[in-house]
């Protein structure tokens, strides 16, 4: 195993690791404005790709549907926000958590029924060929997958940092009673984060989806999406990201010293030890209670 | 009076009902009790204690493994013990799980529990030499428990022991101890409550009960692969002892009743089985927030004067807020 072979594994490690990032994001979005975790946003990222590749076979160009996709996404999060969770906005967790699972069971089956459950390959935007840096040679569709999740997480983070609506978001995400009684509507920063993270979740699944065949199965990525986002520190944005690079490499590296046997076994249990050694996460803070 | 009637009218239904109703009935049945019992077990840990697990179908195959290899290697053990071994071997995993998970809470405790869960399958996929690995163990009947009436009879006993005894234990004061876990550790801690204690207790008695549950299980369906027990598994768990009501013994039967029964009533709808599946989850939660156990509550209170109201149930995440606190302005 030469240097460069593992360089290579590193930085597909880094591009499926984005991948998981974004879905930590955008579970991390919902829960910090909501806290609500939604284990629909995976099959949101699948319904989502799968609009883009019904758009694309009718003949739009790539940039339109995107933009459409993107659209769509975003209209998905809201109407789910609008006519579902918010009316169980006084129920506890775990209503809350039963009513998310019971929509991507919803999704999943719905895709299944108008796109099928068969696989579908996607159109990719990267050439196929690999490129060489240095001595290290990588494929194309890694370094686009790392560069267009880095612009959208620079995006995110203009976004929350210096925008208004980003102030709200921070703010409901410190505290719902201060933020309504500074004037902030917590119900539409509730509809912006469903709304924003569906859009995360879409560029995730628009982009991954050249990678691994599109097929009503991608949504199963929210398990790796909610490792990633529980590895960081749940509610923590940096949190999400670290952990989502690590579980990506970690699973990328790990068949190659490892025997098959335990290979699959390898993040989780590299999981359960990082857990036990920072019970909140890589970067996630013990919260300090009060009675 | 009126009790001690209703009890003997459940008893001569449990009795009658094998030789009344057709045989796919009493295997339903049958179905229905293994997986209340495992319920219980799952909602003293989740209900009654708070702490999630996303892992329970690992403990149901340790135990169902358990017992369908003693069954094998030990034709001649009488079924009480098999059964007793399965929820050992599976309390001493839940003792291992469940120590090492005191520092963990909420989401956290959750995920470890999930990773546990895909530990054991993979587990069981490499043991082949032991377990069969992904071709999948046939089991033989035990001892005197060959046809489906004398399972059926089999599982309504244990049924019955271990409903009366978790009854009991949520009275005690280990289940006083658990209940006040669940409001808040912190407060738990200061009244004296020895949290790490009981919380590895409550991970122990959930695992023994699952394990017991899961040696049924092998029993009843006759043969076990590992695919049988993913991540899903335990999240069907979750949704019985949720839908049912938390922290309600009764409640977990009659959640484990209405998701078994709604997945194989479903089964003839076929794509369309987990669209309707998923929706009726939606709507019991959305029209019966706190499950059907506290909506039976309501209930009777309509009925009844009085009567205790179930305490709100702490947030999953752990971080002393409420779900519903804020009600957001219009």
């Amino acid at each position: 195993m030469t240097a460069s072979a593992v360089a290579h594994v590193v930085v597909s490690g880094l591009a499926t690791g984005s991948i998981y990032a974004l879905v930590a994001l955008s579970l991390v979005i919902v829960y910090n404005a909501t806290r609500t975790v939604n284990f629909a946003q995976g099959e949101m990222f699948m319904v989502s790709t799968f609009v883009a590749w019904s758009v694309a076979r009718a003949g739009a160009p790539l940039g339109v549907a995107i933009v459409v996709t993107l659209v769509c996404a975003a209209a998905l999060g809201f109407v789910i926000e609008r006519l579902v969770i918010r009316h169980a906005i006084a129920a506890t967790h775990w209503d809350v958590l039963i009513i998310t699972l019971g929509l991507s069971l919803v999704l999943k089956a719905g895709a299944g029924i108008v796109w099928t459950n068969d696989e579908f390959p996607f159109p990719s935007y990267f050439g196929d060929r690999p490129m060489a840096i240095g001595a290290v040679r990588v494929a194309p569709v890694s370094l686009g997958i790392v560069g267009a999740s880095m612009v959208l997480m620079a995006v995110l983070y203009a976004l929350l940092r210096f925008t208004r609506l980003g102030r709200a978001m921070r703010a409901v995400a410190q505290n719902q009673t201060a933020a309504s009684l500074m004037g902030i509507s917590v119900p539409r920063v509730f509809s912006a984060a469903w709304m924003l993270a569906a859009v995360v979740g879409a560029v995730a699944g628009v982009l991954i989806a050249p990678v691994v065949f599109l097929s009503t199965k991608m949504g199963l990525i929210v398990i790796n999406g909610f490792i990633a986002a529980v590895l960081g520190g749940f509610g923590s944005m940096l949190g999400a990201i670290l952990g989502g690079m690590l579980l990506g490499v970690l699973e990328n590296l790990a068949p190659l010293y490892l025997p098959t046997s335990i290979r699959y076994s390898v993040p989780f249990l590299v999981l359960i030890a990082i857990l036990l050694l920072r019970p909140s996460g890589l970067v996630g803070r013990v919260e300090r209670r009060k009675v | 009076m009126r009790r001690a009637g209703l009890v003997g009218l459940v008893a001569l239904v449990t009795i009658v009902w094998p030789f009344v109703v057709p045989p796919y009935v009493v295997f339903l049945t049958t179905l229905i009790l293994v997986n209340g019992i495992v319920a219980i077990g799952l909602n003293l840990l989740t209900g009654y204690t708070n702490q999630l697990s996303f892992g329970h179908a690992g403990f149901v195959a340790i135990g169902a493994y358990t017992g369908a290899l003693v069954t094998i290697h030990a034709p001649d053990m009488p079924v009480p013990f098999t059964l007793l071994l399965a929820g050992l071997v599976t309390a001493l995993v839940g003792l291992a799980l469940g120590i090492p998970c005191l520092r963990l809470e909420g989401l956290y405790l959750a995920m470890a529990t999930l990773a546990f869960g895909v530990v054991v399958l993979e587990a069981i996929l490499n043991l082949d030499w032991l377990t069969r690995g992904a071709d999948g163990l046939r089991v033989p009947p035990p001892s005197l428990v060959t046809s489906g009436i004398a399972r059926y009879f089999l599982v309504a006993a244990v049924t019955v022991v271990m409903v009366a005894a978790a009854m009991s234990l949520v009275r005690t004061r280990t289940g006083r101890a658990f209940l006040a876990i669940r409001e808040s550790e912190i407060a738990a801690q200061a009244s004296g409550v020895d949290v790490a204690r009981y919380k590895t207790v409550a991970f122990v008695v959930s695992a023994f009960y699952t394990g017991v549950g899961g040696g049924l299980f092998a029993f009843v369906v006759g043969f076990l692969s590992p695919d049988g027990f993913d991540v899903f598994v335990s999240v069907d768990y979750l949704v019985m002892v949720i839908v049912g009501g938390l922290a309600s013994v009764p409640g977990s039967l009659v959640g484990a009743a209405v998701v078994t029964l709604l997945n194989d009533w479903l089964a003839r709808f076929q794509n369309y089985r987990p669209l309707i599946f998923g929706a009726v989850l939606v709507a019991v939660m959305l029209f019966m927030p706190g499950g059907i156990a506290s909506a039976a509550a309501g209930f009777n209170r309509l009925n009844r004067h009085g009567g205790l109201r179930a305490p709100p149930t702490p947030p999953i995440d752990g971080s002393g807020r409420p779900g519903g606190a804020v009600t957001p302005l219009e």
